[in-house]
């Protein structure tokens, strides 16, 4: 035996899904030089920010929805299965290798975004605790996602998930933008993590963490897999 | 005492619409076992059970010593399993999987695979969305047999397959065997494919499985004895006799246990023997299944 058959799961996942993350990176930037290409022209800045945050949506729909729900649907899951590996062994790397993947365009725009904040001034610095909470939700999406892809087994379970959140994804925005304790220091030159702020924050990695714990458990009770 | 590859005893699985029952099953090392049934009647479901993908509700699973599902991961080491509905990564050649199986398995044999490729005329920088069914089914069973398997689990691998396709791969079937040491369970409900190659023949229904014994011991067992019967005449009941059908005049009888002294039997009776026919395995497969769900039914 050679190593993790984890790993090499993981790593499979990797080389099958690496053209959709190059996109999504090469899309996440293209945005963010729409965004800055304006020099503050609020036309270009909602351009370049909505095709930020769709390019992050739908690499966290893709991954899921092509990963899992395909593997399952295209009968490649047998293939797999038949591997010297266990159910929860299979949820395992599924979850690092979905998380995982997810986290390279994601760090990589979030982080890129944050420095064209911090090196163009186009917009005001205070708005980096709106932009982190924003940035946080395709998080959640992706994790909702392949939660009920692994635990529902079924294309329609994971269409289903993907339309709730991608629908929810506007209203939360619409609900976060009226709360005063987060816009009031948006325009401002620094940015100020407030109790609020910490708390949406917080709210989101925690339910990320929930999330992909209770994925686990549920997958763990399972009796049967395929 | 013989090994055992495969030891199921007393296993059952309830479903909503349909349930395995007191599944009792031995496999002993070295031996090609025939899971033959009809559609629904539970093959894949016992399959799944023994690769540990579905746990029994009750009873004893063990595959090459290792207790199933529990042990699953140590006893997948040694097994080579293909499906019907098994399918490689469209997207990626042969040569991908090939690799990929060779980086999680050491014992994964590249001379073999060549030969292998070669046999089945495939080409590794082929995309598997490019091969017909015939090709695909050959792909994923050169992965299975290179990794050289103690014990192969095929669930319906022949199915959809032309003649010459399936001729192909019995034959790498009987080459597997040559090493004395391998097992294979080899599930279908083409009769023919299981008469060619295998050992021990079991025969499931309903979930049920309704006989099992050596393919030999089917062979020589079975008969057909078609007889003469004048009016006024009612055959016996005799033991090893499972049906009758008369039909005016003339009668055949079935035979699941045939010794001449049957023959003699109706002879007394004043019955006329035509003739006493040997079954194929098909003919002993439908038989059995039509006298197993009488029994139930009655």
């Amino acid at each position: 035996m050679k190593g993790s058959v984890a790993g090499h799961l993981i790593l499979k996942d990797w080389q099958l899904y690496r053209m959709p993350i190059a996109l999504s990176i090469v899309g996440g930037v293209m945005s963010l030089a729409i965004f800055q290409w304006g020099g503050g022209w609020e036309g270009t800045m909602v351009v370049g920010s909505v095709w930020f945050y769709v390019a992050l949506i739908l690499v966290g729909t893709m991954l899921p929805l092509v990963g899992i729900v395909n593997e399952r649907k295209k009968q490649n899951l047998a293939f797999v299965m038949s591997l010297p590996i266990s159910p929860i062994q299979y949820t395992t790397s599924k979850l690092v290798s979905t998380v995982g993947m997810f986290l390279v365009p994601w760090l990589t725009l979030t982080i890129s975004g944050l420095m064209l904040v911090e090196a163009r001034g186009i917009v005001p610095r205070g708005s980096i605790p709106m932009m982190l909470i924003l940035d946080a939700m395709p998080f959640v999406g992706l994790c909702i996602i392949t939660g009920v892809a692994l635990v529902g087994e079924s294309e329609g379970w994971g269409i289903a998930a993907n339309v709730f959140c991608n629908s929810s994804y506007g209203l939360v925005w619409y609900f976060l933008s009226r709360v005063p304790a987060l816009m009031v220091n948006t325009k401002g030159p620094v940015p100020v993590w407030n109790s609020t702020v910490l708390s949406v924050l917080s709210a989101e990695f925690g339910s990320i963490v929930l999330i992909l714990g209770l994925t686990f458990y549920l997958q763990s009770r399972k009796r049967d897999f395929i | 005492m013989t090994d055992l590859a495969i030891e199921l005893s007393g296993v059952g699985k309830t479903y909503p619409f349909f349930s395995l029952d007191n599944i009792d099953l031995k496999v002993p090392e070295g031996q090609i076992m025939g899971l033959i049934g009809p559609n629904g009647a539970g093959k894949s479901t016992t399959i799944r059970i023994l690769m540990g993908l579905v746990h029994q509700d009750r009873g004893e699973v063990r595959v090459l010593g290792h207790h199933m599902p529990a042990e699953q991961v140590a006893a997948k080491w040694d097994i080579g399993f293909a499906s019907e509905d098994m399918r490689l990564y469209e997207s990626m050649t042969l040569g991908w999987h090939m690799s990929f199986i060779q980086s999680i398995y050491s014992s994964w044999d590249a001379a073999y695979a060549q030969l292998l490729l070669k046999r089945f005329g495939l080409r590794a920088e082929q995309k598997i969305k490019g091969l017909s069914h015939g090709q695909r089914v050959k792909a994923t069973l050169l992965l299975v047999f290179a990794r050289r398997p103690k014990l192969l689990i095929l669930d319906e691998p022949t199915t959809g397959l032309d003649p010459v396709a399936r001729h192909e791969i019995l034959r790498e079937l009987t080459n597997v065997m040559a090493d004395e040491g391998r097992s294979i369970l080899f599930s279908s409900h083409n009769t023919q494919d299981v008469e060619q190659i295998s050992d021990q023949i079991t025969f499931i229904d309903r979930g049920r499985i309704i006989d099992s014994m050596d393919k030999e011991t089917y062979l020589d067992r079975w008969r057909r004895v078609r007889l003469e019967v004048p009016f006024g005449i009612d055959l016996p009941a005799l033991p090893g006799i499972i049906g009758i059908r008369r039909d005016g005049r003339l009668a055949v009888a079935t035979a699941n246990e045939f010794v001449p002294g049957l023959a003699n039997a109706y002879e007394s009776a004043g019955a006329r023997i035509q003739c006493i026919e040997s079954m194929t395995l098909e003919e002993i497969f439908v038989a059995n299944v039509e006298h197993s769900r009488e029994e139930v039914e009655a």
